[in-house]
């Protein structure tokens, strides 16, 4: 291997190591259902999408489980924060793993795109329930940090009937 | 929905339930609530209520071309919709004539034939054997031409809503559906030109409860969508809210209970919604194309029906007894897999001669509300899943389904109507589970 590649897959780990630090940061969060917290990490225009049958959909002609632009993920947020959002009372408990990163497109300064495969553990009335699926973020840097522009969730049963899915996934 | 689940019985038709049993669990303002945890009623319920009534199967636009279909289940059978290569749409059983195997395993697609991967057995598309692996061991005794996939017995569409029933005689499909047909047409003729295309993918739900827990109840959303209407009165145009002006389930709003009979129920709000016709027609001409949908709808059903079917936005809100309910922009399968576990498909609609904009903004207003993420549908299957819990305890078996009886009446066109807030399509629902119950 020559010097050269070497010092690419070492300035590769560290954009990688960021985008990882601040994956399991979000994933963090999500856990701890810190709605606000998390709601934080994103820009001001966004788009968090989770697909419903099939990962390749055309949103504007099929339904989603999630199509949220910035004034419905702020919905979401609000109502899941009254003391009336009953299918989160008790709030799920989770653990989940963030891994398979891979940085698809992606620049230190400005950010791009993100691959990524997940497993959530959800324990809520004493079911535990097991999600899993990949995930692209669409990652930018504003003002020094990275923030969600986009977030795409492809879950595996996606095609299958779920339960109750209203937990940050 | 999902073809791998399917109920197996081994009910012997032995039960301990004959009908004066079955008639104590109903009573004027209160049920039993075994209705809803009885393992065996279930059985009896597939036998007696899937076996017998008219089925909801699927939406003739989910199989527009030849060869296309879909699959479904009726209570316990799994059955084929498809588009035969003579165009017909038919409903056949999943299941080879030779030793029983389901002979297509995908919900959707389009083939020219159903091989069977057992002995190697082909049906095409109307149903007929095309095919015998090794036929020379069969001699004439075997009538080739009958030993197509079973259709159900009886298959029907009203304005392309396929329903099937398994009984051989009975009623019509007209006469089941009674006042309930002019209801449906609210959803049709939210098209201007009459289309109606359930191609907009759909929500796939379960829930551990009983599958008569869906209903149609105008009780519960100002308590259990509590979160719901605090979201609302931040933004009256986001999502769900804009077809909720003011408060349509307080009890002096102009919003009803309607029971047509046959279990067949609906939550009214036209009267209601159509005082809001100016706001919600602004709502529509903010989207592209929202001027001239108005317009084709005015052309096409004349200025008072136009104005009832844009404020309703196409929602009818009725459930049609057994599994199938029109609510908002969807059409919503229910479909029963034990006492105490449901699957629920909900399955958008598009409407046909509007902007594609429209239409996906009634995808967004669906989701806002609807499927496993939104603001609604997962708190309605938790309290479902807390009603089957609760039912377990028996000290007190009974369910008060007494509201607004003194209260309801019956309108000119034969239906008993309500309150928004009256249990009148609960009663409704169990007085024809009843009768379906203890018939002969
Ligand atoms: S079971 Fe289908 S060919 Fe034998
Ligand atoms: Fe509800």
């Amino acid at each position: 291997m020559s010097s050269s590649m070497n010092k690419a897959s070492l300035s590769d780990w560290q954009m990688l190591r960021e985008v990882e630090l601040f994956l399991f940061h979000e994933a963090e969060l999500a856990d701890g259902n810190q709605y606000e917290d998390w709601l934080e990490l994103w820009t001001a225009d966004l788009l968090y999408w989770v697909p419903s049958n099939d990962d390749n959909l055309d949103p504007q002609k099929k339904i989603s489980i999630i199509y949220d632009r910035r004034a419905q993920l702020e919905d979401r947020i609000f109502r899941l924060g009254t003391k009336h959002a009953y299918a989160q009372r008790p709030q799920s408990r989770l653990t989940r793993l963030v891994s398979n990163i891979v940085l698809d497109d992606f620049d230190t300064e400005s950010g791009g795109w993100v691959s990524s495969r997940f497993v959530v553990v959800e324990l809520r009335n004493h079911v535990q329930t097991l999600w899993s699926g990949r995930m692209r973020h669409k990652l930018v840097r504003e003002d020094g940090k990275l923030r969600i522009n986009e977030k795409h969730v492809f879950l595996l049963n996606n095609d299958t009937p779920v339960g109750n899915m209203t937990f940050i996934i | 929905m999902n073809q791998h689940i399917i109920q197996t019985s081994n009910f012997s038709g032995k039960t301990h339930w004959d009908k004066a049993a079955l008639a104590s669990l109903i009573e004027a303002g209160r049920i039993h609530s075994r209705v809803y945890t009885d393992p065996e009623l279930f059985e009896l319920e597939l036998d007696r209520i899937f076996s017998t009534s008219w089925l909801f199967v699927g939406h003739q636009s989910e199989v527009p071309s030849p060869g296309d279909f879909q699959t479904r289940v009726l209570g316990r059978t799994s059955v084929i919709m498809v588009r035969g290569k003579d165009k017909g749409v038919r409903v056949l059983v999943n299941r080879c004539r030779h030793r029983g195997a389901q002979v297509c395993e995908t919900e959707t697609g389009n083939t020219k034939f159903f091989r069977c991967w057992y002995h190697g057995w082909v049906y095409d598309t109307n149903g007929d054997l095309a095919e015998q692996t090794g036929d020379e061991a069969y001699d004439d005794s075997m009538d080739r031409k009958a030993m197509g996939l079973t259709p159900v017995p009886r298959v029907e569409n009203y304005r392309g809503f396929v329903f099937a029933s398994f009984a051989r005689e009975g009623e019509t499909l007209t006469e089941f559906l009674g006042g309930a047909a002019a209801i449906i047409d609210l959803m049709v003729d939210a098209s201007p030109t009459g289309e109606l295309y359930a191609d907009g993918g759909s929500h796939k739900t379960e829930y551990r409860g009983n599958w008569k827990l869906v209903g149609m109840d105008g009780y519960h959303p100002l308590h259990l969508h509590a979160s719901v209407m605090e979201t609302i009165h931040r933004d009256p145009d986001s999502g769900i809210g804009s077809t909720h002006r003011s408060n349509p389930f307080d009890d002096t709003a102009a919003t009803y209970t309607r029971d047509f009979g046959h279990g067949h129920s609906m939550l009214d709000f036209r009267e209601h919604r159509i005082k809001h016709y100016e706001q919600h027609s602004e709502f529509i001409k903010k989207t592209s194309g929202g001027a001239e949908y108005i317009d084709a709808m005015h052309k096409a059903h004349g200025e008072e029906r136009a104005r009832m079917l844009l404020s309703i936005s196409g929602d009818p809100h009725l459930g049609l007894f057994p599994n199938v309910q029109l609510i908002h922009n969807q059409i919503r399968i229910v479909t029963p897999l034990a006492a105490d576990h449901t699957q629920v498909e909900m399955i958008a609609v598009r409407l046909g001669g509007v902007s594609d904009e429209i239409n996906a903004n009634r995808l967004r207003h669906h989701e806002s509300f609807y499927g496993p993420a939104g603001a609604g549908s997962p708190d309605d299957t938790e309290v479902f899943e807390r009603v089957q819990r609760g039912m377990q305890a028996e000290l007190n078996p009974w369910l008060d389904v007494s509201r607004g009886m003194a209260r309801e009446f019956t309108d000119v066109d034969g239906s008993t109507v309500g309150r928004i807030s009256d249990e009148v399509p609960q009663r409704g629902i169990f007085r024809h589970w009843i009768k379906l119950m203890t018939q002969s």
